[in-house]
């Protein structure tokens, strides 16, 4: 039996009455937290952006670690799977990285001739003080192109932290390209990464009800799109963590009012659309949603009903970045006749939470910034049969023997829009009813009835509840 | 090998003692190592007669990992062997970092090797103990004996309070000790006895009372110790004293720091911040 951490004891809510719920705060030391760090925030934002320059400013695991993060697709350019990384080592740490910095933003845009560079600062960038923001005015001037500096010093905060110093830097390019051929029936699509080309898909249907997308911020983003989006008459804000704080400051500066939305199962999908349709209160253009989500749904909806008959009543747990993308999976699991036991959110707010609750089943767990353990105790005390989550929680799923999903950054399977729903239900189905689970629920029935103080090796040096990693010494060994 | 650091307030003449007092060291014959911890290189500027030395990381930023100890260490005065940390320029990169790099940089190339026979080695290093970096020298096998340079005016005495903050950090897991205070006159009131009554509060002992005197400027103009310049001048006499207190010292203790309230009421009941008032 594990137990809650004392400090994180607000952050889990098992249905207890009145509702209250922490979030909003920095991960309790000792808790290995699933949630990234402030630059790794900034670094999934702006990833996307196809035709830009993405220069990581530190040493070069940074870099390493967040090469090629998500499964980003790009109708053209592909500079944004390049991981450029400064390379810091100790005499740049003593003597300051900006001569270092200089030197690379200029020969690499040299080089590659990109439409913008982000310059990210990392943790390190922050302590010793390079003045980052200094070299990318005197590189922009020199180069004549936008060099944005993105504050994201890994120390600094949350992942939250790192999305706003993304939208900072969005910030600065919108608002300086030309708007002429933007019409008044005209949106942007914020806060779709475009993973297995999802964004595509979601422009597709706006494009079929008349809109005109100006830019995607940033799924296959291009920086002239973002330079004139505030041309746009409309931001539809998926995706909410990440994109709200662009979207604010665009209503305030440029007056841009925005809806959010998710593009997840047939409700929200459906909904988004009308939504959309009813912000410009024009009357054909409902029409065209209505008739396009009728021919869509009409399309998958025999498929879905046939693949519900397994589904029914199975038990899964949801662990996302963002909260509606949450509130989408709750939904679309429900039309699939399944149960949510268990949701989570690295970044959702009070707000949120409140709606997860009334959404969710009096009995679903909510858990806030969560960790492996705690993932853990609730699949197995709730027998969870399916978790959906990103590549963090993929092997706490695998280890328990319990079915994953991923709706993260690395799939390759477009699961937004009307067919993305038929692909969730699909793969949901596939994953669920594998008959592997159950060879694997018995051999693991047969490990746990072994003692656990014992690491089976019979090599008399393990008393932890685990193997000792040793290799297994032969027979006659003498140890 | 006696491991010496001195620390104390920025301008209050750390290195000017420090090589003075090793310049009267090495006429005693003692085999003696200086490193110079500040970024600003000049630590070892009069024992060297002004000569400028490479520094450790200079010479590391520009050749690599392949250092050899002869191109960092330069013999000066009294064959006292001179070594500088250097470090980044104001303003930019991790002074701190720099001192940590150097340090392990002279232990890896065997500069405090017995075979290299010495008999002293002297840190001194930048004004206060304001990050990691700049306590690297008192770090467990590192300095083992520390004088702080102070005068009786009171930001010089509050930053030897904050040393010594500093010093018992790292005695409790270390050897480092304070030996005593130096007090470098600024010619205060009643500044000897102050000192002595600090060092007494502070558990510990002034080590010696240096008068203030302008020989040590006309040596420092023509880039020398007092002691090369004009060796029978009284000040040389003093900066021997020193060098002999520091030679036969015994005591080293863990300091007791003072409240910033006994501190004030120290330097109430000695008549300085009285004087001020009025």
């Amino acid at each position: 039996m594990i137990n809650i951490l004392q400090e994180r004891e607000r952050q889990v809510n098992c249905g207890t009455e009145p509702f209250r719920m922490d979030c909003d705060k920095h991960s309790a030391a000792g808790s290995v937290s699933q949630r990234a760090c402030v630059f790794c925030g900034s670094r999934v934002v702006l990833y996307p952006v196809a035709d830009a320059l993405h220069l990581v400013h530190g040493p070069i695991g940074c870099a390493a670690y967040t090469w090629d993060i998500r499964g980003s697709l790009s109708s053209g350019p592909e500079l944004h799977r390049m991981s450029f990384s400064t390379d810091l080592r100790e005499m740049d740490v003593i003597f300051g990285g900006e001569k270092r910095l200089y030197g690379a933003l200029t020969d690499l845009i040299g080089i590659y001739r990109p439409k913008a560079a982000f310059v990210y600062s990392t943790c390190i960038v922050g302590v010793i003080g390079d003045d980052v923001a200094a070299v990318c005015k005197r590189v922009g001037a020199e180069q004549q192109i936008p060099v944005l500096a993105v504050h994201s010093e890994g120390f600094k905060g949350t992942k939250k932290d790192g999305y706003q110093a993304a939208c900072s830097a969005l910030g600065e390019l919108v608002g300086t390209g030309p708007t002429r051929d933007i019409g008044p029936r005209s949106l942007n699509v914020l806060g779709d990464f475009n993973i297995a080309g999802e964004t595509w898909a979601i422009r597709r249907y706006y494009e079929r009800m008349g809109l005109q997308v100006v830019a995607t911020v940033t799924g296959d983003g291009r920086v002239d799109d973002i330079r004139r989006a505030h041309g746009a008459a409309l931001n539809v804000v998926q995706c909410s963590g990440a994109m709200t704080h662009l979207a604010r400051a665009m209503k305030d500066k440029y007056g841009i009012p925005f809806l959010r939305v998710s593009y997840f199962g047939i409700e929200d999908m459906s909904k988004a659309l009308y939504d959309v349709a009813d912000h410009f209160r024009d009357a054909a253009m409902m029409e065209r949603a209505r008739i396009m989500v009728r021919e869509e749904v009409t399309r998958i909806l025999p498929e879905i009903r046939r693949l519900r008959s397994g589904l029914e009543g199975k038990r899964a747990a949801v662990y996302t970045g963002g909260a509606f993308k949450a509130f989408s999976l709750v939904r679309s699991l429900r039309t699939l006749g399944m149960k949510t036991v268990l949701a989570g959110t690295q970044t959702g707010n009070a707000d949120d939470y409140q709606a997860l609750r009334e959404l969710c089943d009096d009995d679903t767990v909510l858990v806030d910034d969560t960790n492996p353990l705690e993932l853990a105790k609730f699949i197995q005390e709730r027998g969870v049969e399916l978790l959906i989550g990103g590549v963090k929680e993929r092997p706490v799923a695998y280890k328990l023997g319990v079915g994953f999903c991923d709706h993260n950054h690395e799939r390759k399977t477009c699961l937004a829009g009307f067919e993305g729903m038929l692909n969730f239900a699909r793969e949901v189905h596939a994953t669920v009813t594998s008959p592997v689970w159950k060879l694997i629920r018995s051999s693991r029935r047969e490990t746990t009835a072994a003692p656990l103080d014992q690491c089976g090796h019979d090599c008399g040096r393990c008393t932890l509840p685990m193997c000792c990693g040793a290799p297994v010494p032969p027979a006659n060994a003498v140890i | 090998m006696r491991k010496v650091a001195i620390y104390g307030k920025g301008g209050i003449g750390k290195s000017t003692t420090t090589q003075n007092t090793v310049a009267a060291l090495a006429e005693m014959g003692k085999k003696i190592m200086v490193i110079g911890c500040d970024p600003k290189a000049d630590s070892t500027r009069l024992l060297l007669g002004g000569l400028a030395q490479k520094t450790v990381l200079d010479t590391l930023r520009e050749e690599g990992e392949d250092v050899e100890l002869v191109s960092i260490r330069r013999p000066g005065f009294g064959d006292v062997l001179c070594v500088e940390s250097g470090g980044p320029e104001p303003g930019v990169g991790c002074a701190g970092r720099g001192i940590i790099t150097s340090i392990n940089m002279l232990e890896q190339l065997g500069a405090y090797d017995e075979s290299e026979a010495l008999e002293y080695s002297f840190y001194d290093v930048l004004g206060d103990v304001v990050c990691g970096g700049f306590a690297m020298p008192i770090r467990e096998g590192k300095a083992e004996e520390i004088y702080i340079v102070c005068s009786g005016e009171m930001m010089a005495m509050y930053a030897a309070n904050n040393i010594c903050k500093g010093i018992v950090k790292f005695a409790e897991a270390g050897r480092v000790r304070l030996g005593g205070l130096i007090c470098n006159s600024r010619r205060v009131d009643n500044e000897r006895e102050m000192i002595d009554e600090f060092a007494r509060r502070l558990g510990s002992q002034m080590i010696h009372f240096l008068p203030r005197d302008n020989d040590v400027q006309r040596a420092e103009i023509r880039r020398q110790t007092v002691i090369e310049w004009n060796p029978t001048c009284p000040q040389a006499d003093e900066y021997r004293t020193l060098a002999r207190n520091i030679d036969s010292n015994q005591m080293f203790v863990i300091p007791k720091p003072l409240s910033i309230e006994e501190l004030e009421s120290l330097l109430l009941e000695f008549g300085i911040l009285e004087a001020a008032a009025a």
